[in-house]
């Protein structure tokens, strides 16, 4: 979860550990990278729609943090600051993929395979592409990365209720495109 | 309770009517697909979780941030302001004589005294209210900036409560009331400065 507050080894506390982060010290950066950075991955990777950006959103991401950690007032968990950082890197990201015009390559999803749950598998990621992007990135934070409505609600400056909403959408979207690509 | 295929909805969105659904769902084929997909959906998102091995991405992220400009100080102007005024407080706390009041220039005649308490208050009176035209937003909002507005405020007050308890000593010792409006002035210029960047947005 984003709100484990454990410090990271080498810092004998989450204070001092960001107080590094506030000295601009990369080693520390470096922490929070290999606590966060996996996550960013895949969050950026189902948002962008491929790695090649997701990575460069996730650099975008250290890089604004490491200018803004002044910013950062500590009223929530640093993965969920980051991962609203990272989520805006994104979106940049797609926006000017956009003005260029360019056809991003598609994310990558498992072949076709003979096990229905595979194949399921592989329907569910196509569907989550489909549906309304707000309640996928709820559906992909909360089902997919793990997070609590309350982090998600941090995260996208919503009420909670609204992301328990929006998942319960989510599911019923995706329910009712799973139903329809059923022979 | 007689389960019908338009209960699904409402018994996906109530834990407790899922044991009926499950039920009708025995005998109806519809339900059962839906019911289906729905626990799958769940159980296989977990799935979608994207890993893999990026090896250049760390050191391209350190060559980026060991790229940075060096920053220059941290540390805002009015926490200097703050930390000499609190020096300059303890200087004077361990300078001053206690409840004594003898002759000199830096001390108040009692006519000085009276105008000095009498302005003092009225001028508390206003910052007040100026606190508590600005406070409820600025208690409210989540922005780093309010924040760091907040702390400002709150260190201020501290100060100003230190220096109250210190000149309540020294009642006489006009540096300690320069010191202390100078204070409110500080408070009275950050709710301003709030209110304004409230006002802006």
């Amino acid at each position: 979860m984003l709100t484990e507050r454990r410090p990271a080894s080498g810092y004998r506390t989450e204070a001092e550990w960001l107080a590094a982060c506030r000295r601009r010290e990369i080693p520390a950066f470096e922490q929070l990278y290999r606590t966060h950075g996996e996550r960013l991955k895949s969050i950026a990777c189902h948002i962008a729609g491929n790695r090649q950006d997701a990575e460069d959103a996730v650099q975008d991401t250290f890089l604004k943090a490491y200018r803004g950690i002044d910013g950062f007032a500590g009223g929530s968990a640093i993965g969920t600051w980051l991962c609203r950082i990272c989520m805006n890197a994104c979106y940049d990201i797609i926006r000017k993929r956009q003005l260029a015009s360019e056809r991003a390559e598609p994310a990558a999803t498992a072949t076709a395979a003979p096990q229905p749950q595979i194949a399921l598998r592989a329907q569910l990621a196509q569907a989550l592409g489909r549906i309304d992007p707000r309640r996928r990135t709820v559906f992909l934070l909360f089902a997919v990365e793990g997070m609590k409505h309350s982090e998600i609600a941090a995260v996208l400056e919503i009420p909670e209720g609204t992301s328990k909403a929006w998942l319960f959408e989510a599911k019923r979207e995706l329910q009712r495109l799973l139903t329809e690509a059923r022979p | 309770m007689i389960f019908q295929c338009d209960d699904l909805e409402r018994a996906l969105r109530t834990p407790e009517l899922m044991p009926d659904a499950r039920a009708h769902a025995e005998k109806c084929e519809a339900c059962r697909i839906q019911l289906y997909l729905w626990t799958e959906i769940s159980s296989l998102a977990p799935q979608l979780h994207e890993a893999w091995e990026s090896p250049g991405l760390w050191p391209r992220i350190r060559a980026s941030l060991a790229a940075e400009p060096p920053r220059q100080s941290t540390i805002q102007p009015w926490r200097w302001v703050l930390a000499v005024a609190a020096s300059v407080l303890i200087a004077a706390i361990l300078l001053s004589p206690r409840q004594s009041r003898p002759a000199g220039r830096e001390l108040l005649t009692d006519a000085a005294f009276q105008q000095v308490e009498q302005a003092e208050a009225a001028y508390a009176r206003s910052i007040a209210n100026l606190a508590a035209v600005a406070g409820p937003e600025l208690e409210r909002s989540p922005s780093p900036l309010a924040a760091a507005y907040r702390e400002k405020l709150t260190l201020l007050d501290s100060a100003i409560a230190e220096l109250k308890t210190a000149a309540a000593r020294n009642p006489y010792n006009a540096y300690l009331r320069t010191e202390l409006a100078s204070l409110f002035g500080e408070k009275k210029k950050t709710l301003e400065d709030w209110m304004i960047h409230a006002n802006r947005n």
